[in-house]
């Protein structure tokens, strides 16, 4: 019973980074139809700049994480002014190929500046342990999951009453629309990338003060797709309710089957799961069908 | 079409040939003999980095006709080239079969999986069909790496390509061998636009829907599609296992996908020019960087920690991808293509 509850925890922790770093992919989708490949990329570089800000250059903690978040903010700018805005409608393959590119050149200065590839944060979260019926488990996950429902909350509070919130919704649903109102479009793919970039960012962090900086952010990132796939491509709700369950899915398999099975189980579960969920049901639990017309 | 001035064409034949004039056919011979003759005067360095662009280019011409010509996108090559090549390294290394027979399997072993993980692209598309190839790539390099008989995570042996006793020990021998495959995979990929087959790719590419109205079958043609993708995809895997002699799953990341999407598309999609122009400028600019370029960087600049310039071929061919995607979509084939119109139409090239 320990074992399951540790694993129920633990799950529900790293789901919910999943359900972030989906956030901030559906983020772009919903605005502006592109599909961001490079998310992974963009975590591991958030990640390793929280820790030349933490580590390298010494600044205090409530110093260094709101740099983190203006340089996510710069990140999606730059990204979104430079690659993006020249292939405003262009054909799909070029947007994926563009963001697969800007992910391979991410990977590219991330070993450029900082070669080492593992390194750890210091601590950002109290490491005491609670009790939780018979498990024990440390309070940093407690902190992860609080801290993704508190961004949660105010990013649906964005959405609702904030005027670029509200602009960005109306944008995902029609942009001619929007465009006969007098929003600049462009702005609004501006901000929808800056903030992705920002909710990257914190993910990022969040996973980063668990496990430490590796390479295998990037993995994590790719398997916050399988949480875009469940959930649904254009849905918030989608999003943060598939998270935790491929995250479940995840810990509780990589639990119980290590034994019987292969070790490193774990790691082919949520692409195991895109698979399953492209047969049976490809536009996830609560995305939009879509339905072509000639 | 852009004919030559004079060059008119009087048969049906004739309007559907590859080389049309006579100079298309000394160019023609004239390559023939270079590439036959290359191991004279090519040193051993030069065939080695001339194997890899033949084998990449199998690779890529199965990717062109999966993404440039029938549109399907797929993003998991570098997994289907990994099957064909531990098919091939298990067929000879384990079960003791001669290498004709594990280079077919590898190919139609690799055209199998690539079906299986093909089948969503009869439901779904674009970004969709894109995840499924990400994911399909994923779980080969995991089985690969999980499984006993593919060597688990220290690689296989893989004994030398033979042919009858032709035993192809040496860079040279094996030079003639990948080349032969790859300029008959270049004439394969060539003929297969201009048949009905390829018509067929070409409309499902432009709008599946009206390609279905129309009578193509499409749950037919896209399957066909992934099966021709990755059968070339597993002879190159073949060639490229009995070219390097060990294999590990490394060989076969994620990265690796990344850079074949990159080389078709900027050599330029739905060409077989296309193919052939992004692989040789990539793999030839890998060469320059990693042999001449990183050590140079790691030289000059010791005050930066160790290892900091193998961080410099990811920029530079992200970098690479990004601005032909931006200035050049359809790719250095486009560009030839106009060169050679502003050649012909000279002094009138505006």
């Amino acid at each position: 019973m320990a074992e399951f509850l540790q694993f129920f925890i633990t799950g529900i922790a790293v789901g919910m980074v999943y359900a972030l770093i989906a956030l901030a992919f559906v983020l772009i989708w919903k605005s502006s139809s592109v599909a961001n490949l490079a998310l992974g990329q963009i975590v591991l570089l958030s990640s390793w700049f929280t820790y030349s800000m933490l580590v390298q250059a010494n600044l205090p903690v409530w110093l260094a994480l709101p740099l983190v978040i203006i340089f996510a903010l710069f990140l999606g700018w730059v990204i979104e002014r430079f690659t993006l805005r020249p292939l405003i409608a262009q054909p799909i393959l070029s947007l994926i190929a563009v963001t697969l590119g800007i992910g391979y050149f991410i990977e590219g200065i991330i070993t450029f500046i900082w070669p080492w590839s593992v390194d750890a944060l210091p601590r950002l979260f109290p490491r005491d342990v609670i009790h939780i019926g018979p498990a024990v488990i440390s309070q940093e996950y407690a902190w992860v999951v609080g801290i993704c429902l508190f961004v949660f909350v105010l990013l649906t509070l964005f959405f609702r009453y904030h005027k670029m919130g509200i602009a960005m919704r109306a944008t995902a649903d029609d942009q001619m629309a929007v465009q006969a109102c007098g929003i600049p479009v462009t702005r609004v793919f501006s901000r929808s990338w800056m903030f992705a970039c920002v909710v990257a960012a914190i993910g990022g962090v969040l996973i980063s003060s668990i496990g430490g900086i590796t390479h295998g952010l990037i993995e994590t990132g790719l398997k916050s797709f399988s949480v875009v796939i469940l959930g649904g491509l254009d849905s918030f709700g989608g999003a943060i309710i598939a998270g935790p369950i491929i995250g479940l899915c995840e810990s509780l398999g990589g639990g119980y089957l290590t034994p019987y099975t292969w070790a490193g189980v774990k790691d082919i579960i949520p692409f195991v799961i895109i698979i399953i969920v492209m047969t049976i049901k490809p536009y996830g639990l609560f995305g939009e069908t879509r339905i072509e017309r000639i | 079409m852009s004919l030559p001035c004079g060059i008119r064409n009087y048969t049906y034949a004739r309007d559907m040939t590859i080389l049309r004039t006579r100079t298309h056919w000394a160019l023609f011979t004239g390559l023939l003999a270079l590439l036959l003759t290359a191991p004279l005067y090519l040193g051993n360095y030069w065939l080695g980095v001339g194997n890899l662009i033949g084998i990449t280019l199998i690779a890529a011409l199965g990717l062109n006709i999966l993404v440039g010509y029938c549109g399907q996108l797929s993003i998991g090559h570098a997994g289907f080239i990994a099957v064909g090549a531990y098919t091939s390294a298990i067929l000879t290394n384990r079960f003791e079969l001669p290498f004709l027979i594990g280079l077919i399997s590898a190919g139609i072993t690799a055209g199998i999986i690539g079906i299986i993980f093909g089948l969503p692209s009869v439901r779904v598309k674009g970004f969709y069909l894109a995840i499924t190839t990400i994911a399909a790539q994923f779980i080969i390099i995991w089985v690969i790496n999980h499984w006993g008989l593919t060597g688990g995570f220290e690689g296989i042996n893989v004994p030398y390509a033979s042919i009858g006793g032709l035993v192809f020990d040496n860079d040279a021998k094996q030079f003639y061998l990948i080349m032969v495959i790859a300029a008959l995979g270049v004439f394969f990929a060539k003929n297969l636009a201009r048949t009905k087959i390829g018509r067929a790719f070409i409309a499902i590419r432009d709008n599946d829907l009206a390609a279905e109205v129309m009578g193509v079958n499409l749950l037919y043609y896209k399957l066909l599609a992934f099966f021709i993708g990755c059968f070339f995809a597993g002879i190159a895997g073949a060639l490229l296992a009995h070219w390097t002699g060990t294999l590990s799953a490394e060989q076969f990341s994620f990265t690796e996908s990344i850079l074949y999407v990159g080389m078709i598309i900027i050599g330029g999609l739905g060409t077989t020019l296309g193919p052939i122009l992004g692989v040789v400028f990539i793999r030839i600019l890998q060469q320059l960087l990693t042999v001449e370029v990183v050590p140079w960087l790691e030289g000059t600049f010791t005050m930066f920690p160790a290892g900091f310039a193998s961080g410099v071929a990811p920029m530079f061919f992200g970098l690479v991808i990004v601005l032909f995607l931006i200035l050049e979509p359809r790719g250095l084939a486009h560009r030839w293509a106009l060169l050679k119109a502003a050649y012909r139409l000279w002094p009138f090239s505006y």
